[in-house]
């Protein structure tokens, strides 16, 4: 992979030291029906969401549950420079980035896989929510970065990026609301955790761990996105789905809030 | 007659039940039966003059426009070559662009008469502000406009002395200083379409 | 229901769509999914059928393992070579599998310079995703000296014709070709803290992965109002939205992914899942015994070459 000559380059070749622990801090994920924080595994954090934070961006979003913080611009419709079929329908972009301290580990500048195959899964979240028949051969551009990642960065991202485009102008047929659930077990953990988030890497013994991410239109009840990763029973996998379409639901108020919010600032600021 | 409300929606939020008696406006959707808002605004309510309703959801903030079909666009002139001119569309209708689109006009789309005899140096020259009508989206890369019509063509031009020019013909712009004459095709600004545009 | 405006005008776009795309007018589209409804598709097949599938194992011999699927018209081959590595920090005591998936300018002209790319990528990441999680392959067998060495298989996928249904056709020939693959044995030796690594002279003292509870891909596309499993290209053009669902042996879920720019109901959501573990199972199923089939003929079995 090329690297950028402009950067300060680390070390060739760093080692994060936690590789160095001899035994990983092994947590148990639910102590008598609590987890590490205190929720409830139906709990999902408190959600700080507002619209219309950076000045220059046609839309954007911020979104904070504890310590996932992302943010989401939004530009366009415009025109597409490089040369390409004609399309009656709009284009539209999504890059996803970690910012490169987001995480425990350090991050390249480069986008990796893992940050192509989010982008991807985020576009798809939001693509059957807008009119893309409104602007012809033209294109809108959605940038996500996460500034802080501790867990649920997708679920959060899928939700601030639809706040970004509703308050953008663009028109949607509905907003977009993300949740994700870690299966462990028999145990469903709502919106997990960096800690609770299932990690590959991680022989947690059981045989069913994993996760599960939906992104929902919560007004018109269609699904528009859902992953999943680890190995889950199949019942598990359809009771993690609902429980996520439910939490979905239950995140339409709060998205509804933070666009009232930003409409009736901008009329404040119009006189 | 507009009535605003105080009433904020946001898009997939449900308005009303759709009947015979309302219109889908700007800012809305109808599926299922319902109408839906499709954006973060306040609903207008509209009465029309047959007596039927148009719901519209507004925001204060410029809408996000792209160029459509018969829509009435500003632009400046880029480039001019015999076969046609390239130019930079500025606005749509009210709404000013934050970024432009590339738009052309061919020769035969300049004006309504005497199409073959049109030559384009005698049109367009770069740098003029025209308006013009969206004919076609085009190909890929840029818009189709015409300046067929007396309100449509050259509404602002500089003179090769630098000031701008006054429109003594149809087809004639004089400079003020040098009292030279410049050929242009130019527009016949009516004044309902001054109040239109807010100048 | 999938979810569009205007379900009477769904406009194909070449450069947006990551499947490969065929020119249908709306009449043709309308057929297809009328015929859907009433379970009867364009080839007589019923709404949870597969088409007609080959498999053949052991193809190229410059491979540790490989295989060659084909599908009605789409045909993939899968080279899989074992090389020796540093296992990722991460996981220390296994062994990595990596996936690249190449698509051939052979297969469309679409997929020339970096046409393919998007398509490629995403294949790839379906692929790493279903085959991540610890009990699908015993990644374990594949270490040869604790944090220092351990084998890497480079799954290499090669579509060579597109006929619709990449996904589960490249899921079923990496399941054949890690199947067919073979790891040469090494001995370790440690003398004053110098690890030696030796590997066997001999051809035939090789080990095998297990490769029964590794994931297939179903992919089950909604058309109209109904869905179905493995979609010609026709039909693919007609689909706005797909779910992959990486399915093992025992039924459950490795990997779950909506595709497409439609969305989906939640019940629908659910009746799709429950076809994709139905239909996901049979096919592990009767891969084993094709693959079970094909390792006792041995060297013995005829080949039967490319692009018939």
């Amino acid at each position: 992979m090329p690297t950028d000559s402009r950067r300060i380059a680390g070390p060739e070749s760093s080692t994060n030291p936690y590789n160095f622990c001899s035994e990983k801090p092994r947590h148990e994920l639910l102590q008598n029906g609590k987890r590490q924080d205190g929720r409830k595994e139906n709990n999902i954090r408190p959600i700080f969401l507002k619209a219309g934070v950076v000045s220059q961006a046609r839309g954007s979003a911020y979104i904070e549950q504890n310590e996932t913080k992302a943010i989401c611009a939004v530009y366009g419709p415009r025109e597409v420079i490089r040369k390409e079929d004609f399309s009656m329908k709009g284009l539209l972009t999504c890059e996803f980035r970690f910012a490169t301290f987001s995480c425990r580990e350090r991050r390249q500048h480069q986008q990796d896989v893992e940050e192509k195959d989010y982008s991807v899964q985020l576009l798809e979240a939001l693509e059957p929510a807008i009119c893309l028949d409104k602007f012809p051969k033209a294109q809108v551009n959605i940038y996500v970065t996460v500034l802080q990642n501790d867990g649920s960065a997708l679920a959060a991202a899928i939700t601030c990026a639809s706040v970004a485009l509703a308050d953008s102008g663009i028109e949607m047929y509905d907003m977009v609301a993300g949740s994700s659930v870690r299966v462990a077990g028999k145990s469903l953990l709502m919106d997990p955790s960096y800690q609770e988030e299932y990690k590959p890497e991680e022989d947690t013994g059981l045989t069913n761990s994993g996760s599960v991410t939906v992104g929902l239109m919560p007004s018109l009840q269609q699904v528009s996105a859902i992953t999943s990763k680890g190995e889950i029973e199949f019942e598990l996998v359809k009771q993690a789905v609902a429980k996520c379409v439910e939490v979905c639901t239950q995140l339409y108020p709060v998205l509804q809030q933070a666009l009232v919010r930003s409409v009736s600032e901008k009329e404040d600021e119009d006189g | 007659m507009s009535m605003a409300t105080k009433d904020i929606y946001v898009p997939g939020q449900r308005i009303c039940q759709l009947d015979e008696n309302i219109i889908c406006g700007q800012g809305t959707y109808d599926k299922n039966g319902f109408v839906y808002s499709s954006r973060a605004g306040y609903l207008h309510k509209l009465q029309s003059q047959d007596g039927k309703i148009l719901f519209e959801v507004r925001t204060n903030v410029e809408t996000t426009t792209v160029p459509s079909i018969d829509a009435l666009v500003t632009a400046r002139i880029t480039n001019v070559t015999p076969r046609f001119c390239k130019c930079a569309i500025l606005s749509v209708g009210r709404t000013l662009l934050r970024e432009t689109f590339r738009g052309q006009i061919r020769k035969e789309d300049v004006r309504a008469t005497e199409k073959d005899k049109v030559e384009m140096y005698k049109c367009f020259r770069p740098g003029d502000i025209v308006v013009a009508r969206v004919i076609s989206l085009g190909d890929a890369q840029s818009y189709v406009l015409s300046t067929a019509e007396n309100e449509l063509g050259v509404v602002i031009a500089t003179s090769e002395a630098g000031s701008t020019m006054v429109p003594i013909s149809w087809c004639k712009m004089q400079c003020p200083k040098s009292l030279a004459e410049e050929f242009r095709k130019v527009a016949k600004v009516q004044p309902q379409f001054i109040q239109y545009s807010g100048t | 229901m999938c979810f569009s405006t205007k379900p009477s005008q769904i406009y194909i776009d070449p450069t947006k769509s990551n499947m490969v795309d065929v020119l249908l007018s709306d009449a043709e589209k309308t057929f297809i999914i009328h015929g859907i409804q009433d379970n009867l598709r364009d080839d007589g097949r019923g709404c949870e059928d597969y088409r007609h599938m080959e498999i053949e194992t052991d193809v190229v011999s410059s491979t540790s393992g490989s295989a060659k699927v084909r599908l009605a018209n789409t045909e993939i081959l899968v080279g899989v070579k074992a090389e020796l590595g540093e296992p990722s920090p991460g996981k220390p005591d296994k062994g990595r599998l990596e996936f690249f998936v190449d698509c051939s300018a052979n297969a469309t002209p679409e997929f020339e310079g970096r046409g393919g790319e998007d398509l490629a990528l995403e294949i790839s990441n379906m692929l790493a995703r279903a085959y991540d999680c610890p009990s699908c392959l015993d990644l374990g067998k594949l270490c040869v000296v604790k944090g220092q060495q351990c084998w890497v298989l480079y799954v290499d996928i090669l579509l060579l014709e597109c006929g619709g249904n990449l996904f589960d056709a490249a899921s079923v020939a990496v399941k054949a070709a890690i199947h067919n693959t073979c790891i040469p044995a090494v001995t370790v030796s440690k003398d004053e803290g110098h690890v030696d690594i030796e590997l066997s002279d001999d051809p035939f003292d090789v080990h095998h992965l297990d490769v029964t509870s590794a994931p297939c891909i179903v992919t089950l596309s909604k058309i109209g109002h109904s869905h179905v499993v493995d979609a010609s290209q026709k039909e693919e053009a007609c689909c706005l939205a797909r779910l992959m669902m990486g399915v093992t042996e025992k039924g459950t879920v490795t990997a779950l992914k909506k595709e497409g720019s439609g969305s989906l109901d939640p019940s629908s959501v659910e009746e799709m899942m429950e076809t994709g573990k139905r239909v996901g199972q049979a096919l592990n199923k009767s891969l084993k015994e094709v693959l079970c089939q094909e390792e006792q003929k041995g060297k013995k079995k005829e080949q039967t070459g490319f692009l018939r």
